[in-house]
């Protein structure tokens, strides 16, 4: 097996209320409402919906939209691959994608025993029923992963998409990060207490990551390459070790959900000092900040790839000439026996060769 | 590329330690039980292959698959001649059902449980220092399928040691609903018997510590581990698809340049439904051909019950085990063999006395998961 030299970022999709295009995620807090806008879901076609569950379906809606974006499937109301369905690999990061299904069974249970639960709810039980529908519907026979990894999910989950491809399995893969909103979920996330837990992101992104040749040989142009990734006991760490392997300067900064250490800690360069500034009056010294829990809620398994997505749009922008996108999740402020265990960094760079956007 | 198994670890119904389940398999004994972690009366099965740790019958607690998974994670690095941290050294862990049973007393009884620890890397880090961990919700697959990923891990020079562990306990959501869907329910797993009614889960964990053959480390190696192979049907949520389940076989022998006359010993997936043992067979026989009469075969799910997350790794545990010692379990509640297997020298009755080299490990799961692994004895 020749060594992958590359992956890179070929399709964007996003299944967000309110959000238009993958581009709109780099809007200001704000510019976004919280609520309203056309449920995503409403774009699938009703056949077949019946007994999945909101999270398969937000998945659907990205996952399709992405997989178009990049050529893998044709458009229209039929979609068809366009190259083996192995080589093509599904990675999916969600924390609470099947809570609602898990919580209604045992309540179901306790009123009306086993006899009123039903069969067909059977495969949403086990976590990885998103990424299961998801190779059905395309028919993607390739390596097929669910994260369930905390805060840090997400980036995790794309540095698996990458190493799979590095390691020979499979030549592309489908990555979504997905989160449903509602009440069983707000009763888990508020630890026991719904109206502890935090605003809630409702929604799903994915991207395509594939081998730069792959992408090439299909006449594909990159819309992003993958960077370096660090999985750490705290931000500052997986920032400092991102920017170790990846010298490029930082245009564009994801910060995790509590803010985390701005891009210049533990480094040698002194940005934005964790004041947000808009992505519109972004200057050379100063990285955009694309603040994705600010703008959406907490994300929780869905933010790395929220933030890859977004990144990926940013670096298709003319102000992204010569810079980087840094992108952390989770804080790693784990004390005792709780917190988040661990912060992960990931970087996008422009694809090897690419021009820089006109 | 091949990888050696420096550390093993594992907790099943039939006992705390990898030695004394591989003891307790050979002796047939089974951890089969009625059930005690959920209000009988709210089920028509009344069986299941559970852990003995609660505190009183029907009074349930969290954090049990954390605990065995903690406990595995330990042992497999203690056999493996390490201290008790991990630092750098990345984990990958497989489940079906993550917390979720923890997830279900908190929706139903108000019992407290911290959203923290529905992934197990928060654990990880408060006993280990762990921080390189991946919770990876594959399920039955996923403890095989967290092989692939760490000798992928080994191989693209991530780290040069790795632990795979899988671990689950019993969620009443997914034993409600498989009591749902079966015409009968089960009273035992009865793998490749024509009276199998099918599943009945298990609890525990199981740990594997892992490094690249080409840099072994200090200290003994257990086995060695020739080649994995993982995808996925893309066919039905739940049946099994028995082309693909031979497509990975296939891919699984190629990756340890192994025919299957070469095969010694078939760990068999052998859940006991209909359609599991009907398209592992199936696979089988089309990939070994009149080769498949050749090797010993078993099924621990009879007494282990489907350990799903953990069940993987459990089987390969046992084909290492097997393969030292010189004898195989047998597949227990299996009297009267469907006609798939009859001529398959699967091992019934009582433990099989055998001289084995290579062992193959089959574990496939919901979502049509498949990872199958080839393991090569030492020395």
């Amino acid at each position: 097996m020749d060594t992958v030299k590359e992956v890179v970022v070929t399709g964007l999709g996003v299944a967000v209320a309110g959000l238009d295009d993958p581009a709109g995620l780099l809007a200001a807090p704000g510019d976004i409402p919280r609520s309203g806008g056309d449920d995503p879901v409403r774009r699938l076609d009703r056949r077949g919906l019946r007994y999945k569950d909101r999270a398969t379906k937000l998945a659907m809606c990205a996952g399709r939209d992405a997989l178009v974006d990049s050529g893998l499937v044709t458009d229209g109301p039929e979609p068809v691959l366009t190259v083996p369905g192995e080589t093509v690999g599904v990675l999916v990061s969600s924390n609470y994608g099947n809570v609602d299904t898990i919580c209604d069974a045992v309540a179901t249970i306790a009123e009306h025993t086993y006899l009123g639960t039903s069969p067909m709810a059977l495969p949403a039980t086990s976590s990885n029923v998103i990424a299961s529908w998801i190779a059905i519907t395309h028919g993607l026979r390739g390596a097929n992963l669910t994260l369930c990894n905390g805060p840090t999910s997400g980036l995790d989950a794309v540095y698996w998409a990458g190493l799979l491809i590095r390691s020979g399995r499979i030549r592309s893969a489908l990555v979504i990060g997905v989160e449903p909103a509602n009440e069983q979920v707000r009763h888990v996330a508020g630890g026991g207490d719904p109206d502890q837990a935090p605003h809630l992101f409702d929604g799903a992104v994915a991207m395509v990551v594939e081998d730069a040749r792959s992408a090439r040989e299909r006449g594909r142009t990159p819309l992003a390459a993958l960077g370096p990734y660090a999985r750490r006991a705290d931000s500052a760490l997986a920032v400092a070790a991102v920017r170790r392997a990846e010298p490029a300067p930082v245009g564009l900064w994801c910060p995790p959900a509590d803010g985390g250490p701005t891009p210049g800690t533990a480094h040698d360069r002194d940005p934005a000092q964790g004041t947000p500034v808009r992505v519109d009056r972004t200057r050379d010294e100063y990285p955009a900040v694309t603040d994705l829990t600010a703008l959406l809620g907490d994300c929780s398994g869905a933010l790395g790839v929220l933030q890859c997505v977004a990144g990926t749009a940013w670096l298709s922008t003319p102000e992204s000439t010569g810079r980087a996108v840094l992108a952390v999740s989770g804080s790693g402020s784990f004390a005792d026996t709780t917190g988040d265990d661990a912060a992960a960094g990931m970087m996008l760079v422009h694809p090897a060769g690419a021009e820089a956007p006109a | 590329m091949s990888w050696v198994i420096k550390g093993v670890g594992a907790v099943a119904s039939t006992g705390g330690t990898a030695t004394e389940i591989f003891a307790s398999l050979c002796a047939g004994r089974s951890g089969l039980g009625p059930i005690q972690g959920f209000d009988p009366t709210r089920f028509r099965a009344v069986n299941a292959y559970e852990i003995d740790d609660r505190p009183g019958p029907g009074q349930d607690v969290p954090g049990r698959a954390t605990k065995w998974l903690l406990d595995a994670v330990g042992a497999a690095l203690d056999d493996a001649g390490l201290p008790p941290r991990l630092d750098d050294i990345p984990v990958v862990v497989g489940t079906t059902l993550r917390e979720l049973r923890s997830v279900e007393l908190s929706w139903r009884d108000k019992i407290a449980f911290d959203p923290a620890e529905l992934h197990f890397g928060t654990a990880l880090r408060w006993r280990f220092g762990g921080v390189q961990t991946y919770t990876v919700a594959n399920a039955c697959a996923a403890s095989l399928y967290g092989l692939a990923l760490g000798a992928d891990l080994l191989d693209c020079g991530a780290a040069d040691t790795v632990v795979v562990a899988g671990t689950d306990t019993i969620t009443e959501s997914t034993y409600g609903m498989l009591d749902r869907c079966y015409p009968e329910a089960p009273d035992r797993v009865r793998p490749f018997d024509r009276e199998r009614r099918g599943m009945l889960q298990g609890e525990g964990a199981s740990a594997v510590v892992l490094r690249r053959c080409a840099d072994p480390g200090h200290g003994r190696v257990r086995a060695v581990v020739r080649g994995i192979a993982v995808n996925c049907d893309a066919h039905h949520p739940s049946a099994p698809d028995a082309k693909s389940i031979a497509q990975s076989i296939r891919e699984a022998h190629a990756r340890a340049g192994v025919e299957p006359t070469d095969i010694d010993l078939v760990m068999l997936h052998g859940t006991g439904t209909p359609l599991n043992d009907e398209a592992e067979a199936e696979a089988i026989r089309d990939v070994f051909g009149i080769a498949a009469t050749a090797p010993w075969m078993t099924a621990i799910k009879s007494m282990l019950g489907h350990t799903a997350g953990a069940s993987g790794l459990h089987s390969l545990l046992t084909a290492v085990a097997a393969m030292d010692a010189g004898r195989v379990p047998p597949t227990r509640y299996l009297d009267d063999p469907i006609d798939e297997v009859a001529d398959l020298r699967l091992v019934r009755g009582a433990a099989q006395e055998a001289s084995m080299s290579i062992a193959q490990v089959d574990s496939f799961g919901f979502g049509g998961l498949n990872a199958v692994a080839v393991v090569e004895k030492v020395g």
